[in-house]
């Protein structure tokens, strides 16, 4: 009989899995302990079944840096709970596979992050709170506070780089994919309606406008449908966000961790994989 | 259901082993559907005996019920709930004979239907092994072969059952090869004269594809032909060692055709192995990524031709072919077409695999032309981004085509994506992508693209906003159907392509392609999609 790899590593696992309900105690506890093989294992299913979306390099994905999670807070529990569950209303699907193989996808991205650089924190995440509230909050909740036109950032801490986070502040782009594509409808007497888009199909779209009112049209109806290259987020270059205060929201942005509320994410695409 | 003394006398209850197949009932094959009934294919409108409905492939019914005016009017007439969440899609094309509706699911369900109501006779649902290899990843099953009262369906552990039709029972269950290794099996069989023709799944993997053919009495194989040559065999001088070569990929998975006069059957092969790294088998490696013509009765290899030489897109070259006779360049032709995923639609005089037509009937960069040789003059290997994704222009999802229009239909995907190759450790039993693809969702949508095949000039198409997995079915009355993967399925007017009914069946139309019927004096059109199968037909006016 044939024993590939992964079989003799998610075995090894099995032995250390019995009886224990969380991937946290599943786990060798001290990362840089973890058999090698196990890693292997997990790099095997990453490539197998994660990597057509998030990347060979786990980096796949924009803004969500899988090679970052552990240095953004998160725990092994929290990072097989994510791959058991996914992530609703988006196109990353829960799992159906063995404890044991989550458990080798943990140990694998958490050797990824082990590798990644740490960034430095610096600013004052009480004053960057006070701009968040001043400045983005009519568009972006935390909790149960603040809009629903952009994404919801309760978790934005996880699993965004203080880089990639200024980015993001400084020059938004417009999203190509998801429940945030930016789109204008011109209706047969000329009205234009922006809104971010959250499903479409040949005959009809989905909106949010720019009012939060969720809308639906037949394409029959409309002049034009019109895909945004701006996003519906104005850039905050340094004129409207000095440097210092830039510091103080992302230090405050990092901060957020917490899950956030079941509602308010918008609706997912279709499936992708073949 | 009664079953008749005939079949009673028939049937011999016993357990025995024939030639590696387990047989658990002997039982005629004499009654019900005979190779007669598949050679006139569509003769009888109350039948749809094989995956494409004929041995043609063309998928383009003789009904005229359901018109391009009158389709708007539409409506479901049951939805059957098969109770199966599908990993990828609800691939599978029913068949119907008499009123029953064979229908094949994920992880290897099955289920006879009354096809008036989408009420079950039987289910069949196989005791899969829990270490299964590519069949865990693509767990699909894409039809039935139907020949006398046996039902031929492959399986996810590599095998090919025999159910009896009237009850679902196994007759019996041949192995076809080792699913631990990476085999799986998910085609839909085809059943030609005395024989079943299979192929197999799992190139992904370090296997080594075939195609075969079994006795649909015993399920002993009769021959076995290897879509990657042996040592010292005739194309093996263009792999680098043979242990490349027993691994070399070029899996079967979807159904060939079949030519009763030639007594040719066509049959695409897939990618060759691993998918993206090609410098560790150098050489064109045949005969994958190709369309092998065999002799029926032998397997011998009459003609083939390779689509796209040493692939390293994944660009498996597994669709169905469809047979036509055309007038290219002023001559009568019997020909063989392919809307291949590598961006290119072909025209083979089928006889001899002659290349008649080979131009771009998608937007690829990879390359615009053939050369002299047939094969492509690649502008761009990948690494550069913007040429079909690693799904390609088009896929496994059946097209469709009216010889009466002399029309094309075909679900085309334009992608851009980056191909990123990376050498790796080559284990049994384990996925070989070596690299990944990354696919720029920015650039890429579907459309239904009605070409013609002696010019490949587009005479119209329908964007879908992402790119699509749905087959294409055409009736002699000018309907065309098709899907997107939004979930709409979809009826479109074939002179013009406009769409003249759409229902949102609430999950993407994937791999899956459509199938009618008539029942009851009525038209009924077939479609699935996630966990549901729906039959449409237009209002009944005896009522």
């Amino acid at each position: 009989m044939i024993v590939s790899k992964v079989m003799l590593a998610v075995g090894a696992l099995v032995l250390v899995a019995v009886g224990t309900p969380h991937a946290q105690d599943r786990a060798p506890g001290n990362p840089r302990d973890v058999d090698p093989a196990t890693v292997r294992a997990g790099q095997g299913l990453f490539r197998e079944r994660c990597a057509e979306c998030h990347g060979a390099d786990a980096k796949g994905v924009p803004n969500h840096d899988l090679t970052r999670l552990w240095a953004s807070g998160a725990t092994d529990d929290r990072v097989f709970q994510t791959i058991r569950a996914g992530v609703p209303n988006t196109i990353m699907p829960s799992s159906s596979a063995p404890d044991v193989e989550l458990s080798a996808l943990v140990s694998y991205l958490r050797s990824l992050n082990d590798a990644a650089p740490a960034e430095a924190a610096r600013g004052n995440a009480v004053n960057g709170e006070r701009i968040f509230w001043s400045t983005c909050g009519s568009c972006h909740a935390v909790g149960i506070r603040g809009g629903h036109l952009g994404p919801d950032l309760s978790r934005v801490g996880l699993n965004h780089s203080r880089e990639a986070l200024m980015q993001l502040i400084r020059s938004p782009k417009a999203s190509v994919a998801g429940p945030y594509q930016p789109v204008t409808l011109v209706t047969r007497d000329g009205q234009r309606i922006r809104g971010a888009k959250k499903s479409e199909d040949a005959f009809s779209i989905q909106i949010m406008d720019t009012h939060e009112q969720l809308q639906g049209y037949l394409k029959a109806s409309l002049r034009d449908v019109i895909a945004d290259t701006s996003s519906l987020m104005p850039a905050f270059g340094p004129d409207r966000l000095n440097d210092r205060d830039l510091d103080d929201l992302l230090q405050y942005l990092n901060t957020l961790r917490a899950a956030g509320p079941a509602t308010g994410r918008g609706a997912g695409r279709g499936r992708a994989g073949q | 259901m009664p079953i008749s003394l005939r079949r009673i006398i028939g049937m011999a209850a016993c357990l025995a082993v024939v030639g590696g197949a387990l047989v658990v009932a002997q039982e005629s094959v004499a009654s019900g559907v005979t190779f007669q009934d598949l050679v006139q294919g569509y003769k009888n409108p109350a039948r749809w005996l094989s995956f494409s409905g004929d041995y043609s492939g063309q998928r383009h019914s003789p009904l005229k019920q359901i018109t391009p005016e009158n389709a708007r009017g539409l409506t479901a007439q049951w939805a059957f709930q098969t109770g199966v969440i599908p990993r990828r899609g609800f691939e599978g094309t029913p068949l119907v004979a008499d009123g029953v509706m064979y229908l094949t699911g994920p992880f290897n369900n099955a289920w006879a239907l009354d096809a008036r109501t989408g009420r079950p006779f039987w289910r069949y649902q196989r005791q899969l092994p829990n270490d299964l290899t590519y069949g865990n990843i693509s767990p699909v099953n894409r039809g039935f072969g139907l020949l006398g009262d046996r039902l031929f369906m492959l399986t996810l552990d590599a095998h090919l059952v025999s159910l009896n039709a009237k009850t679902g029972t196994v007759i019996w269950d041949s192995t076809l090869a080792d699913y631990k290794i990476g085999y799986a099996a998910t085609g839909a069989p085809l059943v030609v004269k005395d024989k079943v023709i299979i192929g197999i799944s799992g190139g992904d993997f370090p296997t080594r594809g075939f195609i075969d053919a079994y006795d649909p009495k015993t399920g002993a194989r009769i021959w076995r032909f290897y879509t990657v040559p042996g040592p010292g065999e005739a194309g093996s001088e263009t792999w680098p060692a043979a242990d490349v070569m027993a691994r070399g990929g070029g899996a079967t998975w979807v159904t060939g055709s079949y030519d009763p006069e030639l007594n040719m059957v066509y049959w695409g092969t897939g990618n060759p192995n691993p998918l993206y790294y090609g410098d560790d088998r150098k050489g064109t490696n045949l005969y994958t990524a190709s369309i092998v013509a065999l002799d029926a009765d032998t397997g011998t290899l009459k003609w083939t031709f390779q689509f796209s030489p040493h692939d390293t897109h994944d660009w498996d070259s597994t669709h169905v072919p469809v047979l036509a006779d055309l007038t290219i360049a002023g001559q009568p032709r019997k020909v063989v077409m392919v809307a291949n995923r590598n961006g290119f639609f072909y025209v083979f005089d089928r006889a001899t695999g002659k290349l008649l037509v080979g131009k771009p009937f998608s937007d690829t960069t990879w390359a615009r032309e053939l050369g002299p040789d047939g094969h492509p003059i690649v502008l761009n290997d990948g690494s550069k981004g913007c040429l079909p994704d690693q799904w390609g222009s088009t896929n496994y999802m059946p097209p469709s085509f009216d010889p009466e229009r002399r029309l094309f239909f075909v679900t085309v995907r334009e992608t851009c994506a980056q191909y990123l190759p990376v050498k790796e450790e080559i284990v049994p039993g384990r996925i070989s992508n070596s690299g990944t693809v990354r696919r720029d969702a920015e650039h890429s949508y579907g459309v239904l693209r009605a070409i013609d095949p002696t010019t490949v000039e587009r005479r119209w198409e329908f964007k879908y906003p992402t790119p699509t997995m749905a087959g294409v079915m055409s009736t002699a009355s000018g309907v065309v159907f098709a899907g997107d993967n939004e979930g709409n399925f979809i009826a479109f007017d074939g002179r013009t392509g406009k769409s003249v009914w759409s229902y949102s069946t609430g999950s993407p139309i994937w791999g899956a392609a459509p199938m009618t019927f008539m029942l009851d004096g009525r038209q009924h059109v077939i479609i699935g999609s996630g966990t549901t199968v729906t039959s449409f037909a237009l209002p009944d006016t005896k009522k």
